[in-house]
């Protein structure tokens, strides 16, 4: 939901008039939602800013921001960092990946995911 | 300036090394778990756009994160801890940028198997942000970053942009950058 968030309230905010730019990387939530600028870096959800432990790649990720937030044509516009995660791309097949999950895997999943709904509206309705 | 160009004999890449897509993932996956009433994501025909004022390095940058603040009661939500609901906020929060403040991500869905979370660097470019200003790159930062709350509901996000976007405004930021976890 994360990117979808922010593509909602970067919509709202530029609305209003002030330019906006998202740094992110689920590039199909972003771009069908539709915002102003996105800076796309194809790397593991949550590392929209840039590698761990690497002051290098998260500077040149933000500047690259910075240059779409400042060079950006129109709306949509998408630009790719060209930094990868790593050479080979295999881990790109493992979020959410149905492939190796047994039957029984699937309902234990279901199970923990009925949890999680349960604690999350427990939270909403507490709050 | 030199042009760089692969050239001719540039490998092809893997044919599944495209950019992930979540919302094909993320609907097999749940239909595949038995839920069937698939996530309807946002999507809109129109799009808007204000260009900036001023350059960059007169502007005040504000910045906007989904990250959640650190709550001592509210579970495991260190690197590597497993998806933590409790931790989730349903509240628009703001903290001061003069340090940076303890927030984690245990309560989003990020990829747990290819990265830990272990540096806030990586989904809050705050030090990056505030070298950007000792550097000149940006005029200054506002002093306060504010949190989204992360929500299903498109109805319930719409409220909580207008609360941040009142924020924006008290901040007097001329640009934003919204960082998801």
């Amino acid at each position: 939901m994360c990117h979808q968030t922010v593509s909602l309230v970067a919509r709202h905010i530029e609305a209003d008039g002030i330019p906006t730019v998202i740094m992110g990387c689920a590039k199909d939530i972003v771009e069908h939602c539709g915002v102003p600028r996105f800076l796309f870096s194809d790397f593991p959800l949550g590392n929209s800013a840039g590698r761990p432990f690497d002051k290098v790649s998260q500077a040149e990720t933000l500047e690259l921001a910075l240059r779409v937030l400042e060079s950006a044509p129109g709306p949509r516009t998408t630009a790719q960092s060209p930094q990868r995660w790593s050479e080979d791309a295999s881990w790109k097949r493992d979020y959410n990946d149905l492939s190796t999950l047994t039957p029984g895997k699937i309902a234990e999943r279901r199970k923990e995911f009925d949890v999680i709904k349960d604690v999350a509206r427990a939270r909403r309705e507490g709050t | 300036m030199t042009a760089t160009a692969p050239g001719a004999n540039a490998a092809f890449a893997q044919e599944d090394d495209v950019p992930i897509p979540y919302m094909q993932r993320t609907r097999d996956y749940y239909l595949a778990l038995g839920y069937d009433n698939p996530y309807r994501w946002a999507s809109f025909t129109e799009v808007p756009f204000a260009p900036l004022g001023k350059p960059l390095g007169r502007s005040r940058v504000g910045l906007i994160t989904t990250a959640a603040p650190y709550r001592p009661d509210a579970g495991e939500q260190g690197p590597g801890a497993p998806y933590n609901a409790a931790a989730k906020f349903y509240q628009v929060y703001s903290v001061a940028t003069d340090e940076v403040p303890d927030l984690r991500i245990s309560h989003v869905g990020y990829d747990r198997k290819h990265t830990s979370a272990a540096d806030i660097n990586t989904y809050l470019p705050l030090t990056c942000l505030r070298e950007a200003v000792t550097a000149g790159r940006i005029g200054s930062l506002a002093s306060r970053l504010h949190g989204a709350p992360t929500n299903r509901s498109h109805r319930a996000t719409f409220v909580d942009a207008a609360e941040l976007l009142r924020r924006c405004r008290e901040d007097e930021v001329d640009a934003v950058v919204l960082v998801p976890s």
